[in-house]
């Protein structure tokens, strides 16, 4: 299965493309694009990268495996981000953790979010979820439905 | 303690991430005094305010500033760390969400400066949420004219703490691994694909507009003579009310966490404190008694202020497990470049779970040791040597819990 | 040029250029140094930390590798800090190394193995349960294997296909200690120099395919020599080993550094083509497709000779040796025979690039162009005398000394093979480099310049 930029991303990068002094820096502006369209980054979408940075695709498969937030196999299930560094260790995200594992969802340990003043946290597609209890986790994941 | 809002100023006024709002309550008011002065002039103020790094490492901004070159056939660029990602810390998405005007008044002042024409913010890629609202004032202010001549650019992130080192921030910026860069032999400029280029941390460069507004010597009105100023301390951990407070540098410990802080959760007694960010070492109780919140401060007690970012523990915190804690986070952010880092990390990690298993003996203490050793000094960045001192700040204060747990 | 400054090291002074890298210096005066990721042809990347040195004035150990060379610089490779340092480290280095030198081809040959007699002999310190678990047997292709638990992430062989074959297929992914060489999943090392990452891996991570398991290096002898694949000269190494009631059999060549014709490197073609030289050898003398023994070989050469006199033609093939070429060319002389070495046939352009392959496929092409022999073949050649020449000649007879077997009724008569000789060899831009006697077979076939005595005795 081949892989293609939509128009939106195609204009998106144009502009972004005179925003940089090389092209090779629209690399993670790339991932991010393919990953929000296609919900993963596969090996063809690496080989357009690569095109539209002028960089070989090993570079650009290289980057994609060193960050964690990009995902290189595709899932059905909804990613939940729980961190697990200390602030919101000291604050429950144990429990947390724990309440998640009754919900089908993917649930991914990750270190801080940064919201160290609001622990514990999780992130759902991009927006953070703060000051969590067991109670106030099932409640939003039966509202992701 | 002396109330004081450098920085937080606009934190309460609501919808202060708006133009309209934050014009009224002052924004870039000091963009018409900038063209009055010679960007060296402005370099000039800065050194003399005294003002320095706040992502951690406390280096004099007008110093580096002074590095950019003023002729140069190659742009020049500024860039703003916001990857805002050591543990304990959470100041930037505050600044970035709550008055990010300020922080692009900021780039502004600095760009002239150091005759830049193009900033980019380097935001982690967890602060997605945050960064749309960051986004939203670099549109409104493109609209209002306010930018175009200086373009900003927000870029962001994709996980990965090393990151925050400037090098590999800049490695990340042109499209690669994050990487720390070999240090330069001399002093110089950072360098963006070949260009010089001025790499400041978020609050850095939002304190910027306050000393032009009122100069050098009101800035260091606050503070002490080797910290001048102020630094949005955070507390986080076993506190009444967790949260980011500016303060001026020097004021006590527990002074701030009992008057923002509300003090210890639950009336519990306090253990110890993690000062600055995970990366700070750790104090006991005692220590956190007795001591100013500046850089000098905590470097007299071997231990670093680092993000102002204090992670507060009550007294049925077990060390050995908050340690385990910090020892996977550097294991599993260690970008794997330099031997000892990355087989170190992993190695710490696995010593200390031993211990926390109960499978540990003293032979794993002394090896731990050994090994935070070897990690020190011997690597590209700081990543490693921070991850040594942790370790060898719990081991020197909390040693009895690890034998205890043999 | 920069200027030429002093340095001490371990108080001795020596000369280098300033600005030049130290550890370019401690390799060239032999001072002990431990390094993986350092490699002359790929630069510093300075991320094995083991070149650490004491340089006064600098509070922390430097490594070499990103230390520019400074008049009046002090150098100390050899304090108990700093050997202290190297310890320390390569412990490091080794605690997720699996340490399965018995299983190993690269042992005896390898930088860890080496730096741990020199540095460590500690104890294991870490139980092989603790240690990351990677992939041990991956086919990376170009007969190239990886052992990702080997690796010490050096990144020579990434930076060989980024910054030498400009090809990237090798990379370095993922992070932390979970890092490691890998293709993009589904693709392979392809490029006509790929087997240069094997000798380029400090350790037992990447190892020829072609050549594990056959032999354990310090059993092979190496002669040097240059490898006959084409008219560039590439310096080679020829490992061979004649085992105990086994005849002697070359095991590899390896790239022999020689910075004025191939560097660091050799292509893979090059290579393998040791092979040629263990296989289809012409063993026998033969006359019309039947065995003959030397007495009747040279009787039918003399009387094919007397039969043809005033109408022989010798054919040269331009790999013979420059020594044999000149003996031959006398011989000729004293028979009244014309010599032709023709040329076209080792003109190969689709073989030609523009980093050692050359479209001359001939070792001594540079030898033929200087002598001037005539390359032009007639066609009414009535005997033709061919020293292995790898045309076929329409002729009325044929006498062909040769290396390799052939489809003829003509004499056939074995000779030896470069491995089996010494001799010299001019490339192609002129540059005469001598070639070293590897291997001694059991059963030797007779050398150009033997043949000749016993044709003429």
């Amino acid at each position: 299965m081949s892989f293609c930029f939509n128009d939106a991303n195609v204009a998106k990068i144009e502009a972004l493309k005179k925003r940089y002094p090389s092209a090779q820096a629209l690399s993670l502006p790339c991932l991010w694009m393919v990953q929000y369209q296609e919900g993963y980054i596969s090996l063809d979408a690496i080989d357009v990268i690569a095109e539209v940075t002028d960089t070989p695709a090993m570079e650009i498969y290289r980057v994609a495996t060193f960050y964690t937030m990009f995902h290189l196999e595709p899932t059905t299930q909804k990613r939940v981000l729980v961190c697990k560094t200390l602030s919101c260790k000291l604050c429950g995200s144990d429990a947390v953790l724990e309440q998640l594992k009754k919900h089908d969802v993917l649930v991914e340990h990750v270190e801080c979010l940064g919201s160290c003043g609001t622990a514990p946290v999780m992130q759902i597609d991009d927006v953070n979820y703060e000051n969590l209890t067991p109670t106030k986790v099932d409640a939003i994941v039966e509202g992701l439905r | 303690m002396r109330e004081v809002a450098i920085v937080s100023r606009k934190f309460a006024v609501e919808n202060s991430h708006t133009l309209s709002v934050a014009q009224a309550h002052g924004a870039y008011k000091t963009l018409e005094k900038l063209h009055t002065l010679a960007p060296l002039e402005i370099i000039e103020i800065i050194k003399e305010s005294g003002l320095r790094g706040k992502g951690g490492g406390g280096a004099p901004a007008g110093a580096k500033w002074a590095l950019m070159p003023q002729e140069s056939e190659r742009p020049s660029f500024v860039v703003i760390n916001c990857d805002e990602s050591e543990p304990g810390t959470f100041k930037d998405r505050q600044i970035i969400t709550k008055d990010p005007h300020l922080l692009i008044e900021g780039i502004l002042i600095t760009c002239y400066a150091v005759k830049a024409k193009h900033a980019y913010v380097y935001i982690r890629g967890e602060y997605a949420q945050y960064q749309d609202v960051l986004q939203g004032a670099v549109d409104e202010a493109y609209v209002a004219g306010i930018l175009g001549e200086v373009d900003v650019t927000l870029h962001r992130g994709a996980g990965a703490y090393i990151c925050g080192e400037k090098s590999a921030l800049l490695e990340s910026l042109e499209g690669k691994r994050g990487h720390p860069r070999l240090k330069p032999k001399q002093p110089e400029p950072e360098w963006y694909f070949g260009n010089p280029t001025l790499v400041n941390n978020v609050e850095t460069i939002a304190s910027v507009p306050f000393i032009m507004e009122h100069g050098a010597a009101a800035y260091r009105a606050y503070g002490t003579e080797k910290s001048p100023g102020t630094l949005l301390f955070a507390m986080s951990g076993h506190v009444e009310k967790p949260g980011v407070y500016e303060a001026e540098f020097g004021v006590s410990m527990m002074d701030y966490i009992n008057h923002y802080g509300g003090g210890m959760k639950n009336g519990k007694k306090l253990k110890a404190v993690i000062p600055g960010g995970a990366s700070t070492g750790v104090m006991t109780a005692a220590e956190a008694d007795n001591v100013q919140l500046d850089y000098e401060s905590l470097r007299s007690m071997g231990l670093s202020l680092g993000t102002g970012g204090m992670i507060v523990m009550d007294e049925d915190t077990c060390m050995v497990s908050v340690l385990k804690n910090l020892l996977e986070f550097y294991h599993e952010e260690s970008c794997g470049q330099c031997t000892p880092c990355r087989e170190g990390t992993g190695w710490v990690d696995k010593l200390v779970g031993k211990i926390l298993d109960k499978r540990g003996s003293s032979e794993d203490i002394d090896k731990l040791l050994e090994v935070a050793e070897t990690m020190n000094g011997k690597t590209i960045c700081v990543f490693a040597p921070a991850v040594s001192a942790v370790i060898v700040s719990f081991l020197s204060r909390f040693r009895d819990e690890f034998e205890a747990a043999l | 040029m920069s200027e030429m400054i002093e340095i001490i090291v371990d108080d001795k002074t020596y000369r280098a250029e300033e600005g030049s890298l130290l550890i370019d210096l401690l390799i060239r005066e032999e001072i002990k140094v431990p390094y993986f990721c350092y490699h002359e042809s790929l630069g510093a990347d300075g991320n094995c930390r083991m070149c650490m040195v004491e340089i006064a004035g600098q509070k922390r150990p430097q490594i070499a590798c990103d230390t520019l060379v400074k008049s009046g610089m002090e150098v100390n490779s050899k304090s108990t800090k700093i050997e202290k340092v190297h310890t320390d480290i390569l412990e490091l280095e080794l605690i997720n190394h699996p340490v399965d030198c018995p299983t190993c081809d690269q042992a005896g040959e390898c930088s860890l193995q080496d730096l741990y007699m020199d540095y460590g002999l500690h104890d294991a310190k870490v139980t092989i349960v603790d240690k990351v678990k990677h992939d041990k047997k991956v086919d990376l292709g170009s007969n190239v294997m990886l052992d990702q638990e080997r690796c010490v992430l050096c990144a020579r062989c990434t930076r060989f296909t980024d910054k030498i074959t400009h090809t990237h297929e090798l990379g370095i992914i993922g992070r932390g200690d979970e890092a490691k060489v890998s293709t993009m999943p589904g693709r392979k090392l392809d490029n006509p120099y790929a087997m240069n990452v094997v000798d380029l891996c400090p350790v037992g991570a990447l190892t020829s395919k072609d050549f594990r398991f056959h032999q354990r290096v310090w059993f092979l002898q190496s002669a040097e020599s240059i490898c006959h694949g084409c008219a560039k000269g590439c310096n080679i190494y020829i490992d061979h080993n004649k085992m105990k009631y086994q005849d002697d059999v070359i095991y590899r060549f390896r790239p022999r550094r020689n910075d004025a014709v191939n560097g660091f490197y050799i292509c893979d073609e090059g290579r393998l083509s040791y092979k040629e030289l263990e296989t289809n050898r012409l063993e026998s003398m033969l006359y019309d497709g039947v065995v003959v023994d030397e007495h009747e070989a040279i009787a039918q050469y003399k009387s094919l000779l007397t039969q043809y006199q005033g109408r022989v033609s010798v054919v040269i093939d331009a790999n013979l040796y420059s020594e044999e070429i000149e003996a031959i060319v006398a011989y000729a002389e004293r028979i009244g025979a014309k010599v032709f070495a023709p040329l076209e046939c080792y003109n190969d352009p689709s073989f030609a690039d523009d980093m050692l392959k050359s479209a001359q496929r001939a070792a001594n092409y540079g030898a033929i162009v200087k002598m001037g022999l005539e390359t032009n073949m007639p066609s009414d050649a009535g005997l033709i005398i061919n020293f292995n020449h790898p045309t076929h000649f329409n002729a009325e007879a044929e006498i062909h000394f040769s290396t390799h077997k052939q489809e003829s009724n003509a004499l056939l008569l074995p000779m030896a093979a470069f491995s089996e000789n010494s001799g010299s060899l001019i490339n192609e831009v002129g540059l005469e480099q001598w070639c070293e006697k590897a291997v001694e077979k059991n059963s030797p076939a007779p050398t150009v310049l033997s043949w000749l005595e016993k044709v003429e005795g």
